[in-house]
């Protein structure tokens, strides 16, 4: 326990050094930064709602890369997933509006979206398993395939019924999430994505499927000399994978943007990448480097309405920690000088 | 020199001295400090306290490129080529020396071929080492180490992958560098090698020198007896259990990975309560067959039943020739790696959880009966040595009490303690009623453990006969 302690105080100092060390490299006044940070991350309830927000997708995102990469599955395409699902989500809402209560069309949008994402991921995994496709290069262009299937539909089938902006039909509030507080953004989707958090956790390491899964990721051939489906295993793998990416753009859809346009991620479903890795693939962690990411960004929009570099930031702060991150990995990883036997 | 690695004395004050024109060979079991001791030779490893001298003068400890330098050579039980270079651009790559502005590849390789050349081996310098069968990627590894002429040898392990043949031409090359002057350190533990092999022997026993004598002053049993510290005691044959009929295969046809036809048309019983040994040696179809039989590789055509009828859901456990690529995962825990083999055991489950403290208990019974050394049942295996993630690989499979067990090589690489252990887990498997496929190279291993032994070639299976023919036959 104590170990664990000092282990996350230890990396609570990384992720601040590494903060600190871009903002040198940027030649900005440390302290005052980090304060402009801070405020609009944690000053107030604002502060932590943008935080919470902004933390939501990732984390979402961030656990379908978990579930895929545990199992091997190198899914690049948590971007394209995010849009399918939101695109499914949007498609449900197009439909569903004013046929059913707002409630139902609420619920069968995550629903959607959810099976929107897994579809397109699944797509991916059915080419590796019976096809023998790179599942990397496959994902990445399906993201390519659904951003531009974004921007048609958006001024295309789904865009709004005055037909004047590139963007679908705004969702009545009733069809939204529940806001708690008519100031903030904050919504029912960050206590959905930290349950799914916990959920992930128990379904990779206290069941049976969750295990075979990482014994696959961990080993494929152990796994088919004792029986067990690897490619079946996969299949699942990437069909969850993009389950949790769809829902993560659903969630986003009619937890804050409530309509959709070509804009409409901000790279949630490739910065899902860093922050799993941040989070060591293990599904609690990915919650604490969501957060982390979260408030930069929350902290960075407030940091950029004092210095143009703001915006950017964040980014390369991201950058910096995974790579710091990867990199004392590897150096722990190395074989030990002289390695007997 | 003494060493020390966590709680481990690999090297317990160990002094030792090496004449030229002797093959020295230094034996002990798994962990006994034989490779500690060649890597600080070579300078790999730098030890807590002591001195290594070559002539009276000191060599700079913890350098290697300095050492070879100096004239040490080590060949790397684990090779140390680039795969998917050819032979001469490896040996090339061995010879360079800085400055390395010039490169003749040519010129840099042409001492090694040339010694290849006395040495009666037919290298060919245009070949793929990653294409090469093992034995040829270690005259490779070796030529690199003679190319410098070094006065000074040290074979890490060098016949573990080899064949009987390799192995007598490897004995060949080693006594003619001895015959040169040579300082020729071999590193072992399987006995009848060591004997063909060498005029001198030191035994090594957890990181202390046991004893070191001439060849002729001593003899197998008593350099076993040094290693072990007791011998151990061969378990007898116990009564044969009522055999009954188990696998029955006809006219397998099995794809090897290269496309190629690796079984040809096998037909093969195994009895319950019976131990049928598959020799022959390694690339022949063994592994091709076992993982047949073992259902994990698809079979080109004919028939396995068990007992006339289908396979089904037979238990089958299999007990894979390479434990790291094939029965671990190595980033996982002890517990785990037996919960692979244990995961559809019942008391294990509730519905479709873990039962993480039933798992916990249940891998530490194993841990205990199979007297494997590790801490924490949590520990990842890749910390264990290779006799313990064996026995890991051995306990789960055994305890699941197989119908059918197919082991290849299963002591492969493991000391004496540990493989005698595993070969009475085998024995205790066939009075259990287990119908058990035995493939081995080590024809000592299938004289002791099979009841009867057929001998794998070129895909074919024929009767061997008793085990001491086959040794006859391999000879």
């Amino acid at each position: 326990m104590r170990a664990a302690v000092a282990q996350g105080a230890l990396v609570v100092f990384g992720l601040v050094a590494v903060l600190v060390g871009t903002l040198l490299a940027f030649g900005l006044p440390v302290g005052p930064s980090l304060e402009l940070i801070g405020q609009g991350a944690f000053g107030d309830k604002f502060g932590i709602a943008r935080t919470a927000v902004k933390a939501t997708p990732l984390l979402l995102t961030g656990l379908g890369i978990v579930v895929a990469w545990r199992a091997r599955m190198y899914n690049i395409g948590g971007e394209g997933q995010f849009l399918a699902g939101a695109l499914t989500g949007a498609t449900i809402a197009k439909f569903a509006l004013g046929v059913a209560p707002a409630a139902l069309a609420n619920v069968a949008i995550l629903a959607g979206s959810v099976v929107g994402g897994a579809l397109w991921a699944t797509l991916a995994g059915w080419l590796s398993v019976r096809r023998g496709v790179d599942v990397v290069i496959s994902t990445i262009l399906l993201n390519f395939i659904a951003i531009e299937g974004l921007s048609w539909a958006v001024s295309g089938p789904l865009q709004e019924k005055k037909r004047q902006l590139p963007l679908t039909e705004a969702l009545p509030d009733a069809a939204m999430l529940q806001r708690f507080d008519p100031q903030t953004d904050l919504h029912s989707g960050v206590f959905i994505a930290v349950v799914l958090a916990i959920a992930v956790y128990v379904f990779l390491f206290r069941t049976r499927v969750g295990f075979r899964l990482r014994v696959v990721g961990e080993n494929e051939r152990v796994a088919r000399v004792n029986g067990m489906d690897a490619d079946r295993i996969r299949l699942g793998a990437m069909a969850l994978s993009g389950a949790l990416c769809g829902l993560a753009g659903g969630v986003e859809y009619v937890g804050i943007a409530g309509q959709l346009s070509a804009k409409f991620s901000q790279n949630w479903g490739f910065l899902a990448i860093p922050v799993a890795l941040l989070g060591a693939l293990h599904p609690l962690a990915v919650i604490g480097s969501a957060a982390y990411f979260g408030a930069l960004f929350a902290g960075s929009e407030n940091l950029a309405r004092f210095t143009p570099a703001g915006s950017t930031l964040v980014y390369v702060i991201q950058a910096v920690a995974v790579l710091a991150y990867v990199a004392l990995r590897s150096w722990k990883a190395r074989p030990p000088a002289g390695e007997s036997e | 020199m003494s060493k020390r690695y966590g709680s481990v004395q690999a090297l317990d004050r160990v002094s030792l001295s090496f004449a030229p024109g002797e093959v020295h060979a230094v034996l002990g079991e798994n962990g006994a400090g034989k490779s500690t001791l060649v890597s600080v030779m070579a300078g790999f490893v730098v030890p807590d306290t002591g001195s290594v001298e070559v002539d009276g003068v000191p060599i700079p400890l913890g350098r290697p490129f300095d050492c070879k330098r100096l004239g040490i050579e080590m060949i790397h039980q684990h090779f140390t080529l680039v795969p998917t270079f050819s032979v001469r651009e490896n040996l090339a790559l061995a010879a360079m020396k800085p400055p390395v502005l010039r490169y003749d590849e040519g010129q840099l390789a042409a001492p090694a071929l040339e010694r290849a050349r006395q040495l009666g081996w037919d290298v060919s310098p245009e070949a793929r080492v990653e294409d090469m069968p093992v034995g040829a990627q270690q005259r490779v590894e070796i030529l690199k180490a003679l190319a410098a002429d070094a006065p000074i040898l040290l074979f890490d392990e060098p016949t573990a992958v080899l064949s009987p043949a390799e192995i007598e031409d490897l004995v060949r090359v080693i006594r003619a560098l001895r015959d040169e002057g040579r300082i020729v350190i071999l590193i072992a533990h399987k006995l009848s090698e060591v004997f063909k092999a060498a005029d001198r022997i030191s035994v090594l026993r957890r990181g202390k020198l046991v004893a070191t004598a001439a060849l002729a002053e001593t003899n197998p049993t008593q350099v076993a007896e040094w290693m072990v510290g007791d011998l151990p005691i061969p378990a007898a044959r116990v009564e044969e259990s009522a055999r009954g009929e188990g696998l029955s295969v006809q006219d397998l046809r099995v794809e090897g990975d290269r496309g190629e036809e690796a079984v040809r048309g096998v037909d093969l019983e195994v009895g319950r309560g019976e131990i049928v040994g598959i020799g022959g040696v390694d690339g022949n179809g063994q592994v091709e067959l076992a993982e047949a039989l073992a259902q994990v590789r698809h079979s080109l055509a004919g028939t396995l039943e068990w007992q006339g009828a289908p396979l089904g859901d037979l238990r089958i456990g299999y007990i894979p020739q390479d434990r790291q690529a094939d029965g671990l995962a190595l980033e996982m825990s002890v517990e785990e790696n037996m919960l692979i083999a244990g995961q559809r055991k019942a008391e294990l489950l509730t519905g479709p959880f873990l039962r993480k403290a039933a798992i916990r208990s249940w891998a530490e019974a194993l841990i205990a009966r199979f007297a494997i050394k590790v801490d924490r049942a949590s520990d990842p295996v890749r910390g264990l040595s290779g006799g313990n993630q064996q026995k890991v690989v051995v306990s789960r499979t055994l305890e699941a009490l197989p119908d059918l067990l197919i082991a290849v090589n299963p002591t492969r690489g493991l000391d004496l303690k540990a493989a005698s252990f595993v070969h009475d887990q085998i024995r205790s498997a066939r009075e259990g009623g287990a119908a058990v496929a035995l493939f081995s190279t080590d024809l000592d291993e299938l004289a002791e453990l099979a009841d009867r032994t057929l001998f794998m070639s070129r895909g074919e299976l024929a009767e061997g006969g008793d085990a001491v023919a086959v040794v006859g036959g391999a000879a």
